[in-house]
């Protein structure tokens, strides 16, 4: 997981980790269990404004118990007319919304960027460059959208079709 | 397990959302084969959230790429906390997001989508220059990879119009 992945799955910013890492001498991985972690200390932080020390505590005792349905209380005056409660299965599904991000989409970028292209000529000269078949892309155009789509759906559901035969 | 059926359910749910990614790309007239639909969906409706989230659930929707089996709701409040979801569902693999960068939250993606009628609905699809507007921001490298072709296709489809 890179740093980047790390931050998108715990859902905070890279810097605000590190600094907090630092605060708490806590030494980062950039792990899935790690990211969890980082994430509830982040929501109890930030949203719930705990101080650092006490959220990472809460966290730790948190991600410790045994994943239920049910609500965890982790702080309530003697009458709990006042009490914080986190619904734990609810932080594990977002969480794991956030982890799927990090892998599927978030993947590392390419460093720089593309040249802009001046015009018509030079993209069609640079699309030459590299190997795209201008004919096709004229086929396709003379196509209708739901020409297009109509082929898309063909091939795609060809190829489900050949990938879930290979299993 | 379709587009067909994917784009169906949305419409019929009345989904707010926009066709972005690579299904946007094919209508334009890219070659490329994607297996995943990607939309952006409108966020600041809660009426959207609950029927986009309620759809996600009856299609048993599950974030992709992760273990499978954990315990995992799927509905509005999970898409609030999480505004992107890359999921596998029933119907096939689905990406919503609530924003694209290089476009923008779902009112810029609106304003600069075309409606189309395809595989049996109505749908809006992000205008070409924004896709790549959007495919030059994410920076990744599958996504430099398709710039040649669809800038190509920008090039070719104005000198189309021009003529």
């Amino acid at each position: 997981m890179t740093a980047r992945q790390f931050a998108v799955a715990s859902a905070a910013d890279i810097k605000w980790i590190m600094n907090s890492a630092a605060l708490l001498r806590r030494r980062l991985r950039y792990s899935d269990s790690e990211a969890r972690w980082w994430g509830l200390v982040r929501l109890l932080t930030e949203v719930i404004e705990l101080p650092l020390k006490t959220a990472a505590a809460a966290a730790t005792a948190l991600l410790g118990v045994i994943p239920s349905s049910t609500p965890v209380t982790i702080g309530a005056d003697p009458s709990h007319s006042a009490s914080i409660v986190v619904d734990l299965s609810r932080y594990e599904s977002i969480f794991l919304g956030n982890l799927s991000r990090a892998r599927v989409h978030e993947t590392p970028k390419r460093r720089g960027r593309p040249p802009q292209l001046a015009g018509a000529r030079q993209a069609l000269s640079s699309a030459s460059r590299y190997g795209i078949d201008l004919g096709l892309i004229q086929s396709a155009l003379a196509r209708t959208p739901a020409e297009r789509l109509a082929m898309l759906e063909a091939n795609s559901l060809f190829l489900r079709e050949m990938r879930r035969k290979q299993k | 397990m379709s587009f067909a059926s994917m784009l169906g359910g949305l419409v019929a749910s009345n989904v707010h959302f926009v066709v972005v990614g690579g299904l946007a790309a094919a209508a334009h007239g890219s070659s490329r084969v994607t297996n995943d639909l990607d939309i952006c969906y409108d966020a600041l409706d809660d009426a959207n959230l609950v029927a986009l989230a309620g759809l996600l659930a009856t299609w048993t929707a599950y974030p992709r790429g992760v273990e499978t089996g954990l315990p995992f709701i799927m509905d509005d409040r999970t898409l609030r906390g999480a505004p992107i979801l890359t999921l596998t569902s029933s119907e096939g693999d689905i990406d919503v997001m609530d924003r694209i960068a290089g476009v923008g939250p779902y009112a810029d993606v609106r304003k600069h989508s075309e409606k189309i009628a395809a595989l049996g609905v109505s749908f809006r699809v992000l205008d070409l220059p924004s896709l790549i507007k959007a495919k030059r921001a994410a920076g990744r490298p599958r996504d430099f990879e398709h710039l040649p072709e669809l800038e190509a296709l920008l090039a070719l489809s104005k000198s189309k119009l021009s003529r």
